[in-house]
């Protein structure tokens, strides 16, 4: 941990402010206010927090989405302006494209980006290796609409990674899965991420979740955040030793962290309950 | 699955058939006037302009300008359409000639389009062009727009510029409005390509060479061939049925996404 502590952040976000205007009133709502937050090259990073804390706007604007009202956020030191392929998104509601098969979903990213040197044999290769890595092999031919959720969630993930991102982004990616194929999910992102292999290898990755138990299985730090206006409310760090075991879940450590951001989020989101 | 589509077929046969045998019976037991249509004549003038090739030349003639007038037309819709449905600024400026000119019936351009292009082909082709393009942009349009915003964000995050998201993700998202819009502007094409026909069949002088719509007005002005004007009217239809049909095929071809 020590040398990635000592190395310049792969992402910084400094006094990050994001305002809307509601169009009809024209009224002025704080969304976030003054984030501040650094993430390490191959860092793990969750953010946990009550509906509409502004978790999902922090990762549109680092995906460079949505642009922030103040402050400024920066990749490897340089300001983010727009949507790059250095990182990769997953969205939520998976966005895959209805019209294109799962291998060409995969390959889109590399077929079409503008600055793509890849041949098509080069290609094919990458689309292969990453159909095999998310286990959709048998199903590369299939649309969008002949697959289950699990699969799909799958098939944007390896879409994302196909421009071998250095950041990945990903918002709620597993919210809208059953329980079981969740945790599943949730240790094959783990193995993708390269827990097993040496901590240079693995990509840094910023995933949004209200799942207190599903950030503290995956993350290396927590940032839990507040609402009203969207603030950080603590970061926490998870000391749980890597690769994470199914049965880390009933350790008393990771019972601990969970209980401890639980007790720092649940007025909120009781709140937030209540006025949704 | 044969027994399937061989009891819908029969279904969709009841109706014309039930039609013809009324149609039979009210002319055999009536008091006909020559100017009765008799369906065993109209089956006998139908063979009769098959076999000579007139009907088959006239229908080709009329198809080859509505082709070229929605092919006119489909471009133009197209290009502005997306251009209208990207950018609000262009749907602003464009749109109210669009919707002023769209009331005017294609029919009612005839004049000008004889006094500019004269009686033949560009000024049918012009017509059914005109017929065509309202349909066609006003489903371009909405196709366009309906494109999920979040299918945009997914290509921009991949690093693909704007230009191929037209490409790869508008066009293909705007693809099934744009076949309502090409089924809806071919039917209209059709209609006004008989419609301009007819009003400038005197003139031309007719013969299959004028399509469908001249020989349906000789029919009626030189020979008043009743049982040739119905086999006109039934091919007329007969062929909006196979376009219809054809562009349903297409779609499902092309789009195999859609369930």
């Amino acid at each position: 941990m020590e040398t990635l502590n000592d190395a310049a952040p792969k992402l910084r976000l400094r006094d990050v402010r994001k305002e809307f205007v509601l169009p009809r009133t024209g009224e002025r709502t704080v969304a976030l206010e003054e984030i501040g937050l650094d993430v390490k090259a191959g860092e793990f990073l969750c953010i946990v927090g009550p509906s509409g804390c502004g978790k999902t706007t922090i990762l549109n604007m680092i995906a460079g989405l949505t642009a922030p009202t103040g402050g400024s956020l920066e990749l490897d030191g340089k300001r983010i302006e727009g949507p790059g392929a250095e990182r990769g998104v997953v969205f939520q509601d998976y966005a895959l494209f209805p019209w294109k098969t799962v291998r060409e979903n995969i390959e889109f990213g590399p077929r079409y980006r503008k600055d793509s040197t890849l041949t098509k044999q080069q290609r094919d290769e990458r689309v292969r290796h990453l159909i095999d890595l998310v286990a959709l092999s048998g199903a590369e031919n299939k649309y969008p609409y002949e697959l289950s959720g699990g699969m799909r969630q799958r098939c944007a993930f390896a879409r994302a990674l196909a421009n071998e991102p250095e950041v990945l982004l990903m918002d709620e990616p597993f919210a809208a899965l059953d329980a079981q194929t969740r945790v599943i999910l949730q240790e094959e992102l783990l193995r993708i991420w390269g827990e097993t292999g040496a901590e240079a290898e693995r990509r840094t990755v910023v995933f949004i979740t209200h799942g207190i138990d599903e950030a503290v299985f995956l993350a290396d730090r927590v940032v839990v955040m507040a609402s009203h206006p969207g603030r950080i409310r603590e970061v926490k760090a998870v000391d749980l030793p890597r690769p994470r075991k199914p049965e880390v879940r009933a350790s008393a450590a990771f019972q601990e962290l969970v209980e401890h951001i639980w007790q720092l989020i649940r007025d909120e989101a009781y709140a937030a309950t209540v006025r949704a | 699955m044969t027994r399937a589509l061989n009891s819908s077929f029969l279904r969709a046969a009841i109706l014309p058939v039930g039609l013809l045998i009324i149609w039979q019976l009210a002319v055999t037991l009536g008091s006909p006037t020559p100017r009765t249509p008799r369906p065993t004549q109209v089956v006998t003038a139908a063979w009769q302009l098959i076999g000579n090739g007139d009907i088959p030349l006239a229908l080709l003639q009329s198809l080859w300008r509505v082709l070229a007038g929605f092919a006119w037309a489909t471009g133009l819709a197209l290009v502005l359409g997306a251009l209208m449905g990207t950018y609000r600024s262009v749907d602003r400026s464009i749109d109210p000639l669009v919707e002023s000119f769209r009331p005017i019936a294609p029919i009612a351009l005839l004049p000008l389009a004889i006094l500019w292009f004269g009686t033949g082909t560009p000024a049918a082709a012009f017509i059914v062009g005109y017929a065509a393009f309202f349909p066609m942009i006003v489903n371009t349009i909405h196709g366009v727009k309906s494109v999920d915003p979040q299918l945009i964000r997914a290509a921009r995050t991949l690093g693909v510029d704007r230009l191929t998201i037209l490409r790869t993700v508008v066009v293909p998202g705007a693809l099934p409005y744009i076949f309502v819009g090409s089924r809806l502007a071919l039917g209209v094409a059709w209609t006004s390509i008989i419609a301009a026909e007819l009003a400038v069949g005197a003139k031309a002088g007719g013969g299959a060479t004028g399509g469908i719509g001249q020989m349906m007005f000789v029919f009626y002005a030189y020979s008043v061939d009743l049982n040739g004007i119905i086999v006109c009217m039934i091919s007329v239809g007969v062929v909006a049925l196979v376009i219809d049909r054809g562009l349903r095929r297409l779609e499902q071809w092309m789009m195999p996404w859609k369930r």
